[in-house]
């Protein structure tokens, strides 16, 4: 089963607010995703723990098996594009 | 619940080894992308490292890493005992030199680019699609 990307971005959304998050279905088969996330949240913390807060708000689709992988990029808010 | 021996297993691999690579296959075979990534990167470095292969034992690996590093996704790299990343940290440290630094190398120089022609596999010619 595909990911729905609608989800998967309102799920960082929602965990991340004010977050701008993109989510790319990478290998056009709908389970190897990529998410670019830019959030306030990450000011202030390393990299292991912004990856952390993502994957934690999509474990539910790791879990049940609709995603095999998400490559995470992560910025904060003043980090350049 | 992570199994304890396991657990114990791991952390004394992780303390022995200074740079550690918990990858799918091995680095002579990797079996995912993304471990086969992280290989090429090190490789780069030039540096030796510890490799596991994760596969035998995945779900029960997947619950210690979980536990002693809260990270549950493979590849993972460790350096000096601590958790750097997976395939996504480590490529951005690569790009960045940061990686270099914590393992304490010179960053590698990168290739020309792009490559000269003669580098280049020959094209095959643009196809022709005829309908029949």
């Amino acid at each position: 089963m595909a990911a729905d990307l609608d989800e998967i971005k309102a799920m960082i959304e929602r965990t991340l607010p004010g977050s701008e998050v993109v989510v790319l279905d990478e290998t056009g088969t709908g389970d190897h995703l990529r998410a670019v996330v830019r959030a306030p949240q990450f000011e202030g913390i390393g990299r292991l723990q912004q990856h952390r807060l993502v994957k934690a708000a999509v474990r539910d689709r790791f879990e049940d098996g609709t995603i095999h992988a998400l490559s995470v990029t992560t910025l904060r808010p003043d980090d350049p594009a | 619940m992570a199994d304890e021996e396991l657990t114990e297993r791991l952390r004394q691999l992780i303390a022995e080894n200074e740079v550690l690579l918990l990858m799918k296959g091995t680095p002579t075979e990797p079996r995912c992308g993304f471990s086969l990534r992280t290989v090429q990167i090190l490789d780069r470095m030039g540096i030796e490292y510890g490799a596991i292969d994760v596969l035998p034992a995945l779900q029960p690996l997947r619950e210690v890493t979980t536990e002693i590093s809260d990270w549950e996704t493979f590849p993972q790299l460790y350096v000096k005992g601590e958790l750097v990343g997976g395939c996504d940290i480590v490529e951005e440290m690569f790009a960045s030199g940061e990686l270099a630094e914590t393992l304490g190398v010179e960053q590698p120089e990168m290739p020309d680019t792009p490559e000269s022609p003669a580098d280049l596999p020959a094209q095959s010619p643009p196809l022709d699609i005829e309908r029949n």
